[in-house]
This record gives C-alpha cells, structure tokens and sequence, in this order.
C-alpha cells in the first residue's frame, strides 16, 4: 500500500458520522504509521482508574508538593493499576530499555499548576529502574518558553533531554510536514496541524502528565486535550469569537497515529488544579488542591473523572457548570473579564470533547462501566 | 541584456542626502539612485549612476503605504490572523503602473521589505528611505540582483474583472492577502472556471462590502485542492507564483518582521527539487520535498523578509 492510498483510506474512515454533521468539520488525517497491535490508547486497561489521595501529600499554605508522599503515592498507583506487587515490575508491563519515552508534561498552568517536577523525577527514575537511559527520555511541551519558566532542569538527571517544539512562537520546523490533520474550521489561511517530530519520528513510547484543570474552550484540560493539544502546531485556529471545534478536534488529534498508539501511560497530577480561568494560573485565586494523582491508560474514562471533579468545586465556588452554554455567560475575547469573573465564559465551551473521543475508541466514557479504585495514602 | 532587465526591474532609491553620504552608499552596495536633478551631475562624477528626478516627478507617481503588519482592534489579531498592508494587488491591477515608497518618516526597517515586494511583482518603483535602513536596503538590493531572471507570466486560478472602483480594489487586496491566484481581466476571460465580477447576481457589491468574506466565498468556490499554491505556517507570508510550464517561480514574501522556521508550501503540479535563493541566508535546500497526488510539497528552513523558489517542471 502506498502513502497516498493509505491516506485516502484514513479519510474514508467513518469519523464524522459518529457525531452530528453540523458540529464537527470535515478531517483528513495523513498519516505513515500504522496502528499497534493494542494501541496504547484505551491500553491494556480500558475503563479502569486508578485514584491515590494523600492529605499529605501537599501543604497548601506553601503550595509545596511532599517528595515522598508523592513517590509512595506512584508505587501504590502503578502497583494497582497493574496488579503487580512490585513497583518494577508494574513499570516493566509498559516499558522495556530500548524504548525511547516521552513525558508530556503542561506548562501552561505556570506557575502555579504544571505537571508537578516531583512526579516527572519519580517517572525518570522508574524508567531508569527499568533499564531506560537518561539519554533516551524526553521531556516535551510545544512552546519552548513555557518550558523555560517551569525550569525542570535542575530536578533532572544529567542526559535528560528538554525539548520545545516552538523555540519561537510559530516556528514549524520541528513539526512532522507528513503527519497531520487538515480542516477549515473558520477559514484561516492554515488549516493543517502537523504532530511533533519528536513524538513521529524519535519517540517509542509517551507518558502523558496532565493537570487537573478548567478550560475556557474544552471545559476541562485533562489527558485528551494535553496529549493532543500539546503535540499538535496551529491548534488555537481552533477557537474564534466565542466558538470552540474542541468538540471533535481533541478527540481527532489524539486518535492520530503514532500518537494514539505510543500514549502508553496517562498519569493525571492532581496535587494542585485550576477550577477557573484554565488553562492558565497566574494567580492562585482560581487553584485548589484535589491532592491526588490518578493513574490509567485510559484517557477518556480519567478525563471522564475529571470533568466531574472540576465541576463540582466550581459549583462548590458558586460558579456556573462547566457545561453551561448560556449566551448570557458569554463575553467573546473578554479574557480579562473572564479572569476577574468566574461566571464568564469566553468561549462556549465544549466538554463534550470527551465523550466524542470515546465514539473514535479512545476510551470508555459511561460512568456506569468506569471501575474506580481510589487508595488512601 | 541582463544587466538591463534589472536596472527595469530593481527599485530605485531616492537620495536627497548630500554628495557626502556617498561613503554610505558605496558601502552599502548602491550605485543607482535617484537624484534631484541639480544634482545629478556631481553624483554621476562620484562614480554613481544617477537618475535626475524631481521632488516634483517624484510625487506623480502613485504612492504606497509602507508595507507591514497593522494593529486593527476588532478587525484582525496580531497573531493569529494579522492584518497585513501589503501592495501587491495595486501592482497586479495596474502593472504598467509607477509607483513610490515614502518611508523616510517610518515606520523603521521596511526599506527591505519594501524593495522585495516591488520587486517581487515586477514593479517600476521608486523608494524614499530612512537613511538608518540603508545597510538594511543595500542588502537586499545586492540579493536581488544576483537572482535569475524571471521573464514568465503569473499562473492564476480565476480571474476578477476590475471596473477600477475601491471596493473591487478592496477585494484584490483581500484576495493577494490569502494567497488566492487570480489575474485582472477588463471582461470575463473564458481560460478560466472562475470569472469574479462584482455587481453580479453571483458577486453582489453588498457581499464585497466585507472583503474578507467575500475572499473566503472565492476560495471555497475554488477550493483548497484546486489552488495553484498553498502556504502552511505563516499567516504572513504573501507569495507570486510565476511559470510557463518548463519551470516555475515562487517568490516569497515575510511581513511579519520576524524570522519564520520550516514554512511549507504546496504548489499543484509535479516539479523537479529545485533550490531556494533566501535573503540572508543565499541559496538554500529544500527540506522534506515530496511529489504526490498532482502535489509537490516542501518546506523552507528559514526565511527572513524574502526568498525566491525556483523549481524545474516534471517533463
């Protein structure tokens, strides 16, 4: 099969009658790689979540994380999503030495809700365990500066690499011209999104590290819209005066090979979250502490947690549902109304994005079919 | 007969400084220049190629706004879909057209974007610069007389009949900003599928009264797949495409002030891997190059304000 044809058949495939034709575009996916045999979206362990609290785990006067409360916190997670007894050989049923990893870690929660450096270090020193070289673990995010403000360097070990896809805002070259999505969402001149180079072209496996966070467009940021969002160029054109493409894009994006296939672990830090104003927390007005991390390969059934939780502190907050598409909320572009409000909404947000996902087969989305094991630590 | 195809072609700087700046313009690399005519006499005998010109033939000529990104609140956003001022369509509607630059007041630094998009479009103009920019313009003037000749006509998708009014000039400036090929026509030209004449049943003026709109409806009409040229990773970068069926050139155009990585373009039609000529960088490969369904793909590592594709069509 050549590339052309296998592109028209990625085409062919039924992506758009799985939701209203009126609310999602039309995709062309161009792709090279071929699925896994068990790719790692939904993984080995479809509807399956595993949830690890500690009230210790954090002190929220100082907002500072505690090393080893996290790192018991990981054992337990990893032991008992897997079912093994050690913490190696719970590593060893995703990872071999010669993989080359990827952390998707966020950044766009600086400074106050990043993907906590305590459970990168605990990540990289697991896959070290397992046999995998510092040099052949990557630490990723699509823009370099972000990277640059969180500062993971120091807690890393030496040949652990940092890699920004966009050293300066707009840069293209370190995306993959031969992987990507194209739609017209509102006409903008560029309607392609390429998947990092990093992630097509040197990447075996990825662990996704999202924040338990609010999103203005997708409702909430979990392991959809990091993994996707966050490996993707062009993706913003995906908002415009008040309407998100959220909806199916996120979901889209994620299901693109290789990605769908080397997100192996979806490891959700939830020591600190956003319930307002997210992506972003530049204040900690709008931070709270859920103090946990909940582990899976599952994105759609932890994301399915997620919308739950960060709705339910907003309405503990006296704010409106992240579900709510009132045109009375809406305040297109206010972005510093929004932040001075937590009953604006700058775009009409869609977390619906997490259940079209579940349609493309990313994960068990039905709470009824979603097993929950939560752990005290 | 090269060497006078580009004293056409290049624009002209216009010097009022003194015969004492001559070290600056020496230096950096400018020999032709426009002159009051008083003093042409004194710069021809400095070793300059003066051309006598009047503050007053100066002003005949029709003037330009100074090309770049505008802030427009409400209208555009700086990032992601930037309001571009940009003269390429003045120069597509009246090519036998005189023109002139006045960016001696600012804003800084377009003296060199100014000269590449003159001469991008082949354009007769004559550009009045802040001396501060003059290494800058030198710079580019010296790229752009080391480029080959073009000499082949512009490739367009559609046509658009132009009754000379500023609303179907609005629209030529909308349609050059999205990279829609199109050639000015005085009567709908049978050659082409698309025939856009305002005032039409199928082109009322009320939709022209939102330009961009209406650039929209043409590219839909078009659509994506049949257009000549594609631009990915830049909303800022205004391209012509000329060719003649053995060979093809794509001029590249950067508004945007700042260095762009990895830009990808797609042209419809099998061409052989030609080479980039970049302002600032000179001759430059093209990066993952790939002929596919009637496409050819590649990227450009990096362009600053300029860059010229020459690629050889697939016999």
């Amino acid at each position: 099969m050549d590339r052309r044809t296998f592109v028209q058949l990625l085409a062919a495939t039924p992506l758009v009658s799985l939701a209203n034709s009126e609310t999602v575009p039309k995709y062309r996916v161009v792709t090279n790689y071929r699925p896994a045999p068990v790719p790692g979206m939904p993984g080995p362990y479809p509807g399956s979540v595993v949830s690890v609290k500690s009230a210790k785990c954090l002190d929220e006067a100082s907002a500072e994380a505690d090393a080893e409360v996290v790192r018991e916190m990981m054992a337990r997670g990893m032991c008992a999503l897997t079912g093994e007894k050690q913490v190696l050989d719970a590593w060893r049923r995703f990872f071999e030495p010669a993989d080359v990893v990827g952390i998707k870690v966020n950044c766009g929660g600086r400074p106050w809700v990043v993907s906590a450096p305590e459970i990168v270090v605990e990540v990289i020193r697991n896959l070290m365990a397992v046999g995998v070289k510092p040099q052949q673990v990557y630490l990723y995010e699509r823009f370099q500066s972000q990277l640059d403000e969180v500062n993971y360097a120091p807690h890393l070990p030496e040949g652990v690499s940092i890699v920004g896809a966009e050293r300066a805002r707009g840069s293209n070259r370190l995306y993959d011209p031969a992987t990507y999505v194209e739609a017209d969402f509102f006409g903008e001149d560029d309607t392609r999104s390429n998947v990092m180079r990093l992630v097509s072209e040197r990447l075996t496996k990825i662990i996704n590290i999202p924040n338990m966070k609010d999103h203005g467009a997708t409702g909430v940021t979990g392991c959809l819209k990091n993994i996707a969002y966050g490996s993707f160029s062009n993706v913003a054109r995906t908002h415009f005066k008040g309407v998100s493409q959220t909806y199916s894009f996120v979901g889209t994006l994620a299901a693109v090979e290789p990605v769908r296939s080397r997100t192996v672990l979806q490891i959700m830090d939830g020591l600190r979250g956003v319930w307002h104003g997210g992506p972003f927390a530049h204040t900690r007005r709008y931070v709270f502490y859920p103090k946990q991390i909940m582990f899976g390969t599952d994105p759609v059934a932890i994301d399915r947690l997620l919308l739950d939780i960060i709705d339910d502190q907003r309405k503990a907050e006296g704010a409106i549902s992240i579900w709510d598409r009132s045109p009375k909320y809406l305040k297109a572009d206010r972005s510093d109304e929004r932040d001075n409000d937590p009953n604006v909404n700058i775009i009409i947000r869609e977390p619906g994005h997490v259940e079209y996902a579940s349609k493309l087969g990313l994960g068990v989305y039905d709470l009824k079919k979603i097993r929950v094991k939560e752990i005290e630590v | 007969m090269r060497h006078l195809w580009f004293l056409i072609a290049l624009p002209l700087l216009y010097w009022q400084q003194g015969i004492e700046s001559a070290p600056a313009l020496k230096q950096a690399g400018v020999e032709r220049l426009g002159v009051p005519p008083d003093q042409a006499e004194t710069w021809r005998k400095a070793g300059f190629s003066p051309v006598p010109m009047s503050q007053s033939e100066l002003e005949s000529r029709e003037k330009l706004p100074a090309p770049r990104i505008a802030a427009r609140v409400e209208v555009a956003s700086p990032t992601r879909s930037p309001w571009v001022i940009t003269n390429g369509w003045r120069f597509l509607r009246n090519g036998a057209g005189k023109y002139y630059y006045d960016l001696s007041a600012g804003p800084a630094s377009k003296a060199a974007l100014a000269a590449a998009e003159a001469f991008a479009y082949g354009a007769d103009a004559v550009l009045k610069i802040d001396p501060a920019d003059l290494a800058e313009f030198g710079s580019m003037l010296a790229f752009l007389r080391q480029l080959p000749p073009d000499g082949m006509p512009p490739l367009a998708d559609f046509a658009v009949v132009d009754d000379g009014s500023p609303l179907t000039g609005e629209v030529l400036n909308l349609l050059v900003r999205r990279n829609l090929l199109f050639r000015v026509v005085s009567a709908p030209s049978p050659q082409f599928r698309l025939n856009i004449k305002l005032g039409t049943k199928e082109y009322p003026k009320a939709e022209a009264a939102n330009p961009s709109e209406f650039a929209l409806k043409v590219r839909r009409q078009l659509t994506d797949e049949q257009r000549s040229l594609r631009v990915y990773g830049s909303e800022v970068v205004i391209c012509r495409l000329t060719g003649d069926g053995s060979r093809a050139r794509l001029h590249l155009i950067n508004y945007g002030g700042r260095e762009i990585e990895g830009l990808r373009v797609r042209l419809r039609g099998a061409y052989l891997k030609g080479e980039a000529m970049v302002a600032g960088s000179g001759r430059v490969e093209l990066e993952d190059y790939v002929v596919s369904g009637g496409a050819t793909e590649f990227s450009i590592p990096k362009i600053g304000i300029y860059a010229v594709v020459d690629l050889p069509a697939v016999k």
